[in-house]
């Protein structure tokens, strides 16, 4: 498996957008590098049989590589039809490392920091809103 | 087999149930050897994912709610067992281990309303309680003390609550939004119940609204049974033995003898006592039980009436920016507008409306269709943070076809492999529907401009009820209302699985306060 074809499996997947703050794309993030990693070891052989497949739709590796985006997405289309399971679970994998990204976290208007230490600030509660309910009578039986 | 020293009871089962009836029964009757056996171990809060910048991945493995998801990933800390719910639209959810499910539970802990208990009286389906919620409310009062409950009192859909509560959960902008929606329409709404401190209390801090519930609380503002009743059963002598998995109940003459049990190294003992208490969740004690041979005929209960808590989702986007993933995640509002039974509606029984937080981005990313590409994209940034989730909570009724039995094969645990055959009824099918209407009918009073549906959601398998039912008749229930077996007079079971009906709110409450008030029964009967 080709690091070019594997970055084009990936920004296909995850081509990023141009809004403000832009997402980048999956190989820019760092996805297609941990892919890189994942399918040369030993759980990378389900996703392998996938890649293999996304090739052979295309003609090729290296006709993946060239084709034009739309060419590309077709040919993952044919593969997400044929073997849908083994297909998301590709999928899975890169969505886990671009959305744990510092960069796509940011750009989603998120935070790169872990939950804790720190939480979240939440306004708090104004009990006014629930005057109506109130005013309401007993509801149980 | 080795034979080890009699005590007077022995409990299966260190989550909510059993430790709730520890902490009372040795608080009440000093003098009993009480011993409990756990399958699992302690949780280790600095392991839990929340300070880690791969926490999203660990929900999806190590840390998933789904035993059989983290069995798959491997690696997890809580000793589960594989179950085949292939046969089932709704996958059962728990962690297994000292606090059991409340380990990873959202805290949420409303009560059954009193109607619950007396189905059958007054609306015709069903089974009455074999008593009622005034009955149980001192111990659910009991469980709200132990635990430390935020919540606001006055709410006109239940009875008074005696016990002194925290301020609540802040509702943030998603339960803002929801109780505009609400107002709009004339409905009930109120901020959940949640056994979460909002003040530091004693040696546990204060929620700082970091949000992932379900993958634990390191900061201990969530509470669970292991920090809340476990430290009280231990200090009035309880011996709990963690990685020890019991294997059957032995039964001699229409009585418990003890319990087989192996323990963590493999070796295989058996445990004399004059009363077993079995508290493994819905699914673990029928496993148990039936593996013990005690009510295992075609027709009988055990095993049977397995009730969940159906869910559909009906999320709204607004334009607004909403709190996405911050707060706790089950803690927010809810309204039982539609709770009670009424006549001329398409159902029987009712529902509740609960509004929760959003999931993180990777969560939210994993669950959208298209999944890749740039419509996935332009979808999660249409949703996140300004998406309002509104769960539809269907009220299950026990339905003898809907059980867990035992598979074939036996499992590394060495007890037989456990498989989950379920139906979603057409009542609880025709609750979702009518709930997902008036979820989006409120979430466009609430200004959302577009409501997305998920008409079942199979990743709700939190409440597994109704297996060991609790009843007079012994044709058609388990045990009678102290939790005894009718086949097996001291033999106990004390969790979830007593429930006869399941109502349409979170069990968690009513678990515990059963199980503080069988350990008052149990008491009573040995002795103080």
């Amino acid at each position: 498996m080709t690091s070019a074809f594997l970055r084009a499996i990936v920004d296909t997947l995850l081509p990023g957008d141009h809004r403000t703050p832009p997402l980048p794309s999956g190989t820019a993030a760092g996805v297609a590098t941990e892919l890189e990693h994942l399918v040369a070891g030993l759980d990378g052989a389900l996703h392998n049989v996938v890649l293999h497949a996304v090739a052979t739709a295309a003609g090729g590796q290296e006709a993946f590589v060239r084709a034009d985006a739309l060419g590309r997405i077709a040919s993952v289309r044919t593969v997400e039809a044929e073997m849908p399971g083994p297909f998301r679970a590709l999928v899975a994998v890169v969505l886990q490392d671009y959305y744990e990204a510092d960069v796509v976290l940011l750009a989603m208007g998120w935070r790169a920091e872990p939950p804790q230490p720190q939480g979240h600030a939440v306004q708090p509660f104004d009990e006014a809103l629930l005057g109506p309910v109130r005013r309401r009578g007993r509801m149980w039986r | 087999m080795a034979k080890l020293d009699a005590v007077d009871v022995v409990v299966v089962g260190a989550g909510l149930g059993g430790s709730a009836l520890c902490a009372r029964l040795s608080e009440r009757a000093p003098h009993l050897r009480i011993v409990c056996l756990e399958r699992g171990d302690w949780v280790d809060r600095s392991a839990m994912p929340a300070y880690r910048r791969d926490w999203q991945s660990a929900a999806l493995g190590a840390w998933a709610t789904s035993p059989n998801v983290r069995l798959s990933a491997g690696g997890s800390r809580s000793a589960d067992y594989p179950i085949d719910d292939s046969a089932s639209p709704i996958k059962p959810l728990l962690w297994n281990g000292v606090g059991g499910s409340t380990i990873n539970w959202a805290a949420h802990v409303p009560r059954l309303h009193p109607s619950d208990f007396r189905t059958k009286t007054l609306d015709g389906v069903g089974d009455d309680w074999p008593f009622s919620y005034f009955d149980l409310e001192p111990y659910y009062d009991l469980n709200d003390t132990a635990m430390g409950i935020a919540g606001l009192a006055g709410d006109p859909a239940y009875p008074p609550k005696r016990s002194p509560r925290m301020p609540p959960v802040a509702i943030g902008r998603m339960g803002e939004a929801a109780a505009r929606g609400f107002n709009a329409m004339g409905w009930h709404w109120w901020p959940a119940d949640a056994a979460i401190n909002t003040v530091d209390r004693g040696d546990r801090h204060a929620c700082n609204n970091g949000g992932p519930c379900l993958m634990g609380c390191p900061i201990q503002a969530k509470a669970s049974a292991d920090i809340v009743y476990w430290p009280v059963a231990l200090r009035n002598g309880v011996e709990l033995r963690t990685h020890c998995v019991a294997q059957h109940v032995i039964v001699k003459g229409g009585r418990a003898i003890g319990l087989a049990y192996r323990d963590g190294n493999g070796a295989t003992h058996e445990q004399p006592a004059a009363f077993t208490v079995v508290a493994c969740n819905g699914i673990g004690t029928a496993r148990l039980l039936l593996a013990s041979n005690i009510g295992r005929g075609a027709d009988g209960a055990l095993g049977r009436h397995l009730m969940f808590h159906p869910i559909a989702y009906a999320r709204g986007m607004f334009t607004e920016e909403l709190d996405g993933p911050r707060g706790p995640v089950g803690a927010c509002v809810y309204s039982h507008e539609f709770y009670e039974h009424r006549p001329g509606r398409p159902f029987t029984r009712g529902l509740q409306l609960q509004v929760t937080r959003e999931n993180a981005p990777l969560h939210q990313a994993a669950r959208l269709e298209p999944a890749w590409g740039e419509d996935a994209h332009t979808r999660l940034r249409e949703e996140f943070r300004h998406s309002l989730p509104v769960m539809v909570v269907a009220e299950d009724l026990p339905d003898a076809r809907n059980r867990v039995a035992l598979a074939e094969g036996v499992a590394a645990d060495g007890l037989p492999n456990i498989r989950v055959e379920y139906t979603l009824s057409e009542n609880s099918r025709r609750i979702l529907d009518f709930g997902l209407d008036r979820a989006e009918d409120m979430l466009h009073a609430a200004g959302a401009y577009r409501v997305a549906r998920v008409p079942l959601a199979p990743l709700t398998g939190w409440h597994l009820l109704g297996t060991a039912r609790m009843g007079d008749d012994p044709a058609t229930s388990v045990t009678d209302g102290r939790g005894r077996c009718h086949a097996v007079a001291n033999l106990i079971v004390a969790d979830g699985s007593l429930f006869p009906t399941a109502g349409a709110v979170n069990p968690g409450a009513t678990i515990a306060a059963l199980a503080l008030k069988i350990g008052d029964d149990l008491a009573r009967e040995v002795g103080r």
